[in-house]
């Protein structure tokens, strides 16, 4: 328990969770299960009313902790509904209506009205622990005989309270339609999970005293369909009440329907999209000015139709302070412009603090610049500089057998198993379904993958971890087969979007059984992405996978011992691009690195890339382990203590132009300095120079 | 070496792979004067994104002395036996194969997390990949030590 409370410090919790569930919809029970659902479990203990608190419920019941929490939350719940709705099959669709099918049966679900008005509403839950008590009780009453009644899980959404029971209390609880409970009467129906429904939901009307969704829906199409601009991907929401449109559906005059029409827009503008991808680059700005918002908290699901979102106005509201903007406080991470000109809040004395402290990327904070692109960049640096892969291969080995290996592996896992695995070779993988992502961007589930995943932290039972492993060609070939078609890049044409590193490992197994102290072999780690056909739609992926080579009987003199593959939601090639991007590698004269004997170290990002051409291997530029026997001094290009970072880059460039040019390490950095440290530049001006014959015979090393 | 049977040598490896990374993580983040504990007295390699450093005791100083804090959390990771009959140097050799028990094998780890770095939940949460080789602890001193060492590392930020 210690070890996992380190890992996962309480107080980090939320804000992880926070940031990375608000489009996790991809869990597809978390929305509609309740707190003892699957999904459930992940949410504090604290949402969950105990049991035996006198209504006699059960434990799984949920109530708001927090006023407007849970309504929020239920708000999500609708919204992941509805988008499920139309994204998926009508098979989907038909099951949601009916009411979720659980692990524990079917449940059938109806929704409460009425009770929001009751004199139970001004409890700290807005009375929903009454009402589930009240429920409970009326069921008893009309149940004969058999267990108490119990109602399974519950959730509120608009003015209803979704209530699931089990099948045979269906018509007592419909029997409680009408009843008077806290001094109003409540409504009891069957609960109608569909689109047009939820709209009406989210209205709070009925069908019989408004117009009809479908008309609600088209308006408020229509109105969307005049305020936006895609040329410049625009959603002008500015100075709503006055919209002619708007007032004309009568949204403004009553209170209830006001707070309720924002939800409800931007479910329609979702529902003008079948593609994630789509409705997500449709907008990079969007205007709430003139809207007289005291609170964010009526427009809030605009952070989850529109995570994404770059530019935001909100000027001239009444915005006072940062608490009326604390609902999107972990929201928007890639705003990059705001404008609260006109609100009260722009005059307190840590508006500008506050806000540059939530939105890591704003740029633009009421129309004045308050970081530039280049902070802002800096700011994503590690306290590790990145630097180019680490390859440090022999005779070639590491890089003949990944150029074959992901090219046969998306065209032929067959003949690729029968051209490096033996009857030992391993095979195992592990699915990280929680990996950071390159944006806030959707993925498939892992269905295809998830059975065979070997993941040590959920996998805990020996069978299944051995049972998970795949030992031999014959089984290794089985699971590829299983798996779905990939199609990876190819290595040569796309190097930036693979990293490779390599390097020799040692006590390997002699498979003659000659050398007591084992065979050394290679250890190779691939991180990269492929393509994937899910359902007609193509989904990118990430990867990691580490190879154990050895010596065998396979193509090229080797055998794979061991292959570990991880998969995870594509999260990009950015993290591995070198922070010092702009120095174009070595590829003069070799005079400078280390002897042929000694390995190869550190192939530039892109290894692969010069293969083709029937050129020599490329040379290496030199960094950390050969610099060494370079004549380079000790630690010189490597991060050590009291060296800053750029001083590291700075000696990393030097060596590189010094294996570039022939020249000393002095002279180098004079080319570099007297350049503003500008590779290019001083590489030009060292040709320059160079041709001229101004440089002196000094400047350059001897010949080794 | 006795016939061992194949659900010891998962459990074997497995449970050494779990201790690895239910230790080393924590002490990066709350413990970093044990870092170089974990690490064989002559590594073969240890790689930060793509930085090499020399051996346990100079990942422990750059931890201890350039580091912010970090926090990691696995969400991810699995092993396998690399050689599960690992030949071990000791200080009176090289361990003859009569000697070797379950334990003599090497292991390749691979685990995937993310790390944040500084204290503030405002910095960025970095998805990272990493691989580790471990091997028997050759150390004949049975009191206090760790069963298995860190023999190579490869650290890469990949998100």
């Amino acid at each position: 328990m210690k070890t996992m409370k380190s890992r996962r410090p309480g107080g980090d919790r939320g804000g992880i969770r926070k940031r990375g569930a608000t489009r996790t919809d991809r869990d597809g029970d978390m929305d509609m299960d309740g707190p003892g659902g699957r999904g459930g479990k992940r949410r504090g203990a604290g949402q969950t009313r105990p049991s035996g608190s006198g209504s006699g419920s059960s434990a799984g019941v949920s109530r708001p902790t927090r006023p407007g929490g849970d309504r929020l939350q239920a708000r999500d719940k609708t919204l992941n509904a509805i988008q499920k709705a139309l994204l998926d099959s009508r098979e989907t669709q038909a099951n949601i209506r009916k009411g979720k099918t659980n692990a524990s049966g079917n449940l059938e679900s109806y929704s409460v009205r009425g009770w929001k008005t009751s004199n139970a509403s001004n409890h700290r839950d807005g009375g929903v622990g009454s009402l589930l008590g009240f429920l409970e009780r009326k069921i008893d009453a009309l149940t004969k005989s058999g267990p108490r009644a119990k109602i399974t899980k519950s959730r509120v959404e608009g003015d209803s309270l979704v209530v699931s029971v089990r099948p045979e209390l269906a018509d007592r609880i419909l029997r409680v339609n009408g009843a008077l409970f806290a001094g109003v009467r409540i409504v009891v129906e069957p609960y109608d999970g569909s689109s047009s429904a939820a709209i009406d939901r989210e209205l709070g009307t009925t069908s019989s005293t408004s117009p009809s969704t479908a008309d609600t829906k088209s308006k408020m199409t229509m109105i969307l369909s005049k305020r936006y601009y895609p040329d410049t991907k625009l959603l002008d929401l500015s100075k709503l009440s006055s919209d002619p449109d708007l007032v004309a559906m009568g949204i403004f005059n009553q209170t209830s329907t006001e707070s309720k029409f924002f939800p409800a827009l931007m479910k329609v503008w979702e529902m003008g999209f079948t593609d994630a991808k789509q409705r997500r680059e449709a907008v990079d700005s969007v205007s709430l000015a003139h809207n007289s918002l005291t609170n964010v908290t009526a427009v809030t699901t605009l952070s989850q139709t529109f995570p994404d979102l770059k530019n935001l106005d909100l000027s001239h509201n009444n915005l006072k302070d940062d608490r009326s903007m604390s609902a999107w406080r972990w929201k928007f991470r890639n705003l990059e412009f705001l404008d609260l000109t006109g609100n009260p809040f722009s005059t307190e004395p840590t508006f500008k603090e506050t806000l540059m402290k939530w939105y890591p990327s704003l740029q633009t904070l009421n129309n004045v610049l308050v970081r530039t692109p280049e902070e802002i960049a800096a700011q994503k640096k590690t306290p590790i500089p990145v630097q180019p892969p680490h390859f440090q291969d022999e005779g070639q080995i590491a890089e003949n057998f990944i150029r074959a290996f992901f090219v046969r592996f998306d065209s032929n896992r067959e003949e690729l198993a029968r051209s490096f695995y033996d009857s030992h070779s391993e095979f195992t993988m592990n699915i990280n379904t929680s990996a950071p992502k390159a944006q806030q961007t959707e993925s498939a589930g892992w269905d295809p993958y998830i059975k065979k995943s070997r993941n040590l932290l959920k996998i805990n039972h020996l069978p299944a971890r051995m049972s998970r492993s795949y030992i031999g060609t014959a089984k290794v070939l089985e699971v590829w087969k299983d798996l779905p078609e990939t199609r990876h890049p190819d290595v040569t044409a796309r190097p930036e979007e693979y990293l490779i590193e390599c390097y020799p490992v040692p006590g390997l197994p002699d498979l003659t059984g000659q050398s007591p102290t084992g065979v050394g072999g290679l250890l190779v780690m691939v991180h990269g992405k492929f393509e994937e056909n899910v359902a007609g739609k193509v989904e990118t992926r990430s990867f990691d996978r580490t190879f154990v080579i050895g010596p065998g009987s396979g193509l090229g003199g080797i055998r794979v011992i061991n292959d570990i593959l991880c998969l995870r939601a594509y999260g990009g090639h950015e993290a591995w691009s070198p922070e010092n991007q702009a120095i174009p590698y070595a590829t003069g004269p070799a005079a400078i690195a280390a002897g042929a004997s000694a390995p190869v170290a550190a192939i530039p990002a892109a290894p692969l890339a010069t293969l083709p051409t029937p050129v020599p291997a490329p040379t290496p530029a030199p960094i950390p382990a050969p610099l060494a026997q370079a004549g380079f001094p000790p630690g010189y290009g490597v991060p050590g203590p009291g060296k800053t970072e750029t001083q590291v880059q700075q000696e990393q460039m030097i060596a590189q132009m010094s294996a570039k040019s022939g020249m000393t390490l002095q002279f180098s950095e004079m080319a570099l300095s007297g350049n503003g440290w500008n590779f290019e530049a001083a590489w030009k001006n060292f040709e320059e120079l160079k041709a001229s014959g101004t440089l002196p015979a000094s400047a350059f090393l001897a010949p080794v | 070496m006795a016939k061992v049977t194949d659900d010891t040598l998962t459990k074997v490896s497995t449970d050494a792979a779990t201790e690895l990374v239910n230790s080393f993580y924590p002490a990066l983040k709350n413990d970093r004067s044990s870092i170089a504990s974990f690490y064989l007295p002559t590594p073969t390699s240890i790689l930060f994104n793509g930085n090499t450093v020399a051996d346990g005791a100079a990942v422990q100083e750059i931890f201890q002395n350039q580091m912010p804090e970090a926090s990691y959390e696995v969400q991810s990771f699995d092993c396998q036996i690399m050689n599960r009959a690992y030949p071990t140097t000791t200080a009176a050799g090289l361990k003859p194969a009569t000697e070797m028990g379950v334990k003599d094998m090497s292991i390749l780890v691979m685990a995937s997390g993310h790390v944040r770095y500084g204290e503030s939940r405002d910095q960025p949460l970095r998805g990272f990949s990493e691989t580790f080789v471990l091997v028997p602890n050759p150390s004949s001193d049975r009191k206090r030590r760790r069963d298995w060492l860190i023999q190579s590392q490869n650290f890469r930020l990949v998100v």
